[in-house]
C-alpha cells in the first residue's frame, strides 16, 4: 500500500492506543508537562515583567538577558539540563527524564513572557496613566484596573508564544529519554519505522496548532473591546510585534 | 554542583580545555557547516518570501491563505517538520534545508508585507505623479522604503534559524548541533558546552552584523524600535 | 542609487553563501590511484573505534578514506551498505546475520559458530555485492545488567536466576529496536520465559540506559559485553547461561566493488589481532575517560604495526 495508507494503518492499530506507550497516554503526558511548565514559568516571568514594566526600570537589561536566553538553542538547553541535573525521575509518577525536560521547558518559557509583559506595560500611554491618577486612583488601582487590562493582550501573546514553544520543545525532550508525543518521532527514527515517525509528526503538529489557535482565541478574548485590532494588516502587525520579541518554536 | 553528567557515576569537568585545543578542526568544521546551513536557509527563504510577500500585499484574497500557511509551518515543531519530510527526501541536507526555509517564511513574509505597507501613500502618489510605471515604482520606491522592516525580518529569521540548525543533528546534519549531540551520546560535557556557547555567540554576532548592515543600507531611516 | 545598493547587497549575499558553500565541500586531493573507501559506524564509541582502526590501516596503505561516524543503528547502516551509500562497516557476526535474515524474510539462522555465521552472511549477500571477511576473536554481544543492589536483593548471578514472576513486574530498557531483535526482548521471552511489564526506549547501551538503571527507572537494561563502564557504575551483568546470545564476533562487511586482495589481507590480519580484553579497555578509555575514539584507534593502529 502507499505510504499514506501505511500511516493510516498505524493509526488504526488498536495496540497503538493502549498502555503507557499508547497515543492517549503520550498525549496527556505531553500536555501535562507543557501546561505545568508554562504555568510555573508564568508564575516566575509575569511578575518580573509586569513589575519592571510598571516601574519602567531595568527594561533594557531584562530584554537583553531575554534575547540572549532566546538565542540558546532549545536542544542545547535540554541536553544541558540532562547533564546538570542528571536524568532523574521526580517520582515514579512523573517518570524518567521528566526533571531535565521540565527545567529546560520552564527556562525556555520565561524569556518571551518577561519581554512581552514588560513591553505591554510600557506601551500603556502615559496620558492614560495620568488620567487615571487624575481621577484619584491610587498606584495599585492604576496598575490593576488600567495598566494590566491594557497590557493584557501583549502579555497573553507572550504566554501564547511560550506555550507553543514549550509544546514544540517537549517534542525534542524525547531525545533525552522523556516520553510525550516526541517519543513516536524519535523511536520511529531509530527503528526506521517511517509510518510511526510520520504519525508522530502528525500528532505533534495537530497538538501544536490546537494550542496555538485556542490561545489565540483566549488572547482575543483577553483584549478589551476598545483595543481589538480591526481585520487588516494592522492585525498582523500587532501580533507580529509579539513575534518580534518571541523565541521560536524549536 | 558536581559535574556528574547524565549517569552520575564519573566526574567530568564542564570544560576540558585539552579537548578543545585538540579538536579545533572538528569545532571549526561544525561552525562552518552551521553558517552554511543558516545562510542557505535565509537566502532561499527570502527568494520564496519576496514573491509571496508581494502577492500577500497586493491581494486581499491571497493574503489570508499565505499567512495561514506560513503560520502553520511556523507553528509545527521542527522535529515534526523534518519527520514529515524524511520518508520523501531522506536523511539529507535537502530535508534539513526545506525544514529550515519553511520556518523563515512567516517572519519574512510578514515583515515584507508590513514594510511595503508602511510606505506612505503620498510618497507613492508622488512617484506615480512623476510618471513611474508600476514595476519601476515597486523597485525604486516601495521596496527600498520597505527595507528596514525586511531587514528586521531577516535578522529575526537568521537568529531563529541558527537555533534550529542544531536540531538537524538528529537527521544527520547538525552544524554546532553535532557537538551538542556528541555531548549527549557520550555523556560528555565539553562538546556540549562548546556547541552551546558557539551557537549563542554566532546568533549574537549575526544579529549585530545584520543590524549594522541594516543601518548601512538605509541611511535615511533608523532601525525600528520594535525589532 | 538605492536600487544599486540593494543589488550590490543581494549579489554579495549570494556570493558569500556560494563561498561558504564551497568552503564546506573540500574533497581531499586524491593523489593515489587507489579507491576511496567510505566507512560507517554505529552510534556507539566501539563502532567508531573499529571504523577508524580499519580506516587508519587502509589509509596507511594509500587508500582515501571518508567516514560516516555514528551513522545510526543497523536499520540505517546495513541497508546503506547494500545500497552502495557506504563501502564498509564493522559488523557483529550473529546480529548482522539475523538482521539480514529478517530483512530477506528467511528463518533466523545465527548460531554459536562465528565462522558458520559469516559463511551464511556471505551466501545471503553475495547477490548484493557485499562480502563479510574473517571474523575476529574479539566479541561484543548483548548483555543484560542490573544494579548490584538489585542483584543482591534477588540473588541474581545468571539470567536463569531471574524468575518469570519477578520479571513480570520489571521494566526492561534498551535501544528502540530491542522489542524486535531476537537477541533482545523476544529472545529473553523465548529462551528464558521472561516477559517484562514494560519496555523503555533509551539508547544503545549508552548513558541514557546507564542513567535509567541507576535511577531505578528500569530494572534491567541492555548493555554490551565489552562496555567499559559496567564495572565503573557498579552494575552486574547476568550470565547468559542458556546461550541466548550467539557468536557476535566482530567482522568487517565490505562491498565487493572496492574489495581487492590487499584489503582482504589487511582487514583479516587486523581482525586476528583484535581481542575482547583490548576492546573493553579501549571502550573504557572512550566512554569513561572521554578520550577520542579516533585517537584511540590511531594509537592501536600504530602499536600493532598497521
Amino acid at each position: 500500500m502507499n505510504f499514506i495508507g501505511q500511516v493510516v494503518q498505524w493509526f488504526l492499530e488498536p495496540a497503538h492506543w493502549q498502555g503507557d506507550g499508547g497515543i492517549p497516554h503520550r498525549t496527556l503526558e505531553h500536555l501535562a508537562m507543557s501546561g505545568i511548565s508554562v504555568l510555573v514559568a508564568a508564575l516566575i516571568a509575569l511578575p518580573i515583567g509586569i513589575t519592571i514594566g510598571h516601574l519602567g526600570k531595568g527594561g533594557n537589561l531584562a530584554i537583553n538577558i531575554s534575547n540572549i536566553g532566546r538565542a540558546v538553542p532549545s536542544f542545547a538547553l535540554l541536553v544541558l539540563a540532562a547533564q546538570f541535573f542528571g536524568i532523574a525521575a521526580a517520582s515514579q509518577v512523573v517518570g524518567f527524564g521528566a526533571v531535565p525536560a521540565f527545567v529546560a521547558l520552564v527556562a525556555l518559557a520565561i524569556p518571551p513572557m518577561v519581554t512581552n509583559s514588560y513591553i505591554g506595560m510600557r506601551e500603556v500611554d502615559a496620558d492614560v496613566r495620568e488620567a487615571a491618577r487624575g481621577m484619584g486612583m491610587r498606584a495599585r488601582a492604576v496598575l490593576l484596573r488600567v495598566e494590566l487590562p491594557i497590557a493584557l493582550p501583549l502579555i497573553m501573546a507572550g504566554v501564547r508564544t511560550s506555550a507553543v514553544n514549550v509544546v514544540a520543545t517537549a517534542t525534542l525532550a524525547a531525545v533525552v529519554a522523556w516520553g510525550g508525543l516526541g517519543r513516536f518521532i524519535v523511536d520511529g527514527l531509530g527503528l526506521q519505522d517511517y509510518p510511526m515517525l510520520f504519525a508522530g509528526a502528525v500528532m505533534v503538529a495537530v497538538l501544536s496548532l490546537i494550542v496555538e489557535f485556542s490561545l489565540a482565541g483566549v488572547q482575543r478574548l483577553a483584549t478589551p473591546a476598545g483595543l481589538r485590532p480591526s481585520k487588516s494588516i494592522q492585525k498582523e502587525e500587532s501580533s507580529g510585534a509579539a513575534l518580534d520579541t518571541a523565541a521560536v518554536a524549536a | 554542583m558536581l559535574a556528574t553528567g547524565v549517569v552520575g557515576a564519573v566526574e567530568d569537568p564542564w570544560i576540558r580545555w585539552s579537548w578543545i585545543s585538540g579538536h579545533v578542526d572538528v569545532i571549526t568544521a561544525a561552525l562552518l557547516q552551521h553558517i552554511q546551513l543558516t545562510l542557505i536557509a535565509v537566502v532561499l527563504g527570502l527568494v520564496v518570501a519576496v514573491p509571496l510577500g508581494l502577492v500577500a500585499w497586493r491581494s486581499r484574497v491571497f493574503r489570508g491563505p499565505i499567512f495561514t500557511l506560513t503560520g502553520i509551518l511556523y507553528t509545527i515543531p521542527s522535529l515534526a517538520l523534518f519527520a514529515f519530510l524524511l520518508p520523501f527526501t531522506g536523511l539529507t541536507t535537502l530535508t534539513a534545508e526545506i525544514g529550515l526555509v519553511s520556518y523563515t517564511l512567516l517572519i519574512l513574509v510578514r515583515n515584507i508585507v508590513v514594510g511595503l505597507n508602511s510606505v506612505p501613500d503620498d510618497v507613492r502618489e508622488a512617484a506615480r505623479g512623476m510618471g513611474f510605471r508600476p514595476l519601476a515604482e515597486l523597485a525604486r520606491v516601495d521596496i527600498p522604503l520597505a527595507i528596514p522592516a525586511i531587514m528586521a525580518g531577516v535578522r529575526i529569521a537568521t537568529v531563529t534559524t541558527i537555533g534550529l540548525v542544531t536540531v538537524t543533528a538528529l537527521i544527520g546534519e547538525g552544524g554546532l548541533g553535532s557537538l551538542i549531540y556528541t555531548g549527549l551520546l557520550r555523556d560528555f560535557h565539553t562538546p556540549l558546552v562548546v556547541g552551546t556557547v558557539l551557537s549563542v555567540a554566532l546568533a549574537v554576532v549575526a544579529d549585530l552584523s545584520l543590524s549594522g548592515l541594516q543601518r548601512l543600507v538605509t541611511p535615511w531611516a533608523r532601525s525600528r524600535a520594535v525589532a | 542609487m538605492r536600487l544599486k545598493r540593494i543589488t550590490v547587497l543581494g549579489a554579495s549575499m549570494v556570493a558569500l553563501s556560494l563561498v561558504i558553500t564551497s568552503c564546506g565541500s573540500t574533497g581531499g586531493p586524491s593523489s593515489s590511484a587507489k579507491a576511496t573507501i567510505r566507512i560507517a559506524s554505529f552510534n556507539f564509541s566501539e563502532s567508531i573505534i573499529l571504523a577508524h582502526i580499519y580506516g587508519g590501516a587502509l589509509k596507511n596503505k594509500g587508500y582515501t578514506i571518508t567516514y560516516r561516524d555514528g551513522l545510526g543503528n543497523r536499520e540505517i547502516v546495513e541497508p546503506s551498505l547494500e545500497n552502495g551509500l557506504i563501502d564498509l562497516y564493522a559488523g557483529y557476526a550473529a546480529t548482522d546475520l539475523n538482521f539480514i535474515d529478517k530483512r530477506q524474510g528467511t528463518a533466523l539462522e545465527a548460531g554459536t559458530d562465528a565462522a558458520a555465521n559469516v559463511a551464511k552472511i556471505n551466501s545471503r549477500l553475495s547477490s548484493k555485492g557485499v562480502k563479510a571477511l574473517d571474523p575476529s576473536p574479539a566479541v561484543d554481544q548483548n548483555a543484560f545488567a542490573v544494579t548490584k543492589a538489585e542483584a543482591d536483593q534477588n540473588h541474581l548471578a545468571k539470567l536463569s536466576d531471574l524468575t518469570p514472576s519477578v520479571a513480570s513486574g520489571w521494566t526492561l530498557g534498551g535501544p528502540p529496536e530491542c522489542p524486535q531483535r531476537p537477541f533482545c526482548a523476544p529472545g529473553l521471552e523465548s529462551t528464558y520465559g521472561l516477559k517484562f511489564k514494560a519496555f523503555k526506549s533509551l539508547d544503545t547501551g549508552g548513558p541514557l540506559t546507564f542513567a535509567a538503571l541507576k535511577q531505578g527507572a528500569i530494572n534491567i537494561g541492555l548493555v554490551f559485553s565489552s562496555d567499559g563502564g559496567i564495572t565503573a557504575n557498579n552494575f552486574v551483568v547476568l550470565e547468559d547461561d542458556k546461550h541466548l546470545q550467539q557468536a557476535d564476533n566482530i567482522v568487517p562487511l565490505i562491498r565487493t566493488d572496492v574489495l581487492n586482495s590487499e584489503i582482504t589481507t589487511l582487514l583479516n590480519s587486523i581482525d586476528a589481532k583484535l581481542n575482547t580484553p583490548d576492546l573493553t579497555a579501549l571502550n573504557k578509555s572512550a566512554d569513561v575517560d572521554k578520550q577520542d575514539p579516533t585517537d584511540l584507534a590511531a594509537t592501536w593502529v600504530k602499536d600493532h604495526g598497521f
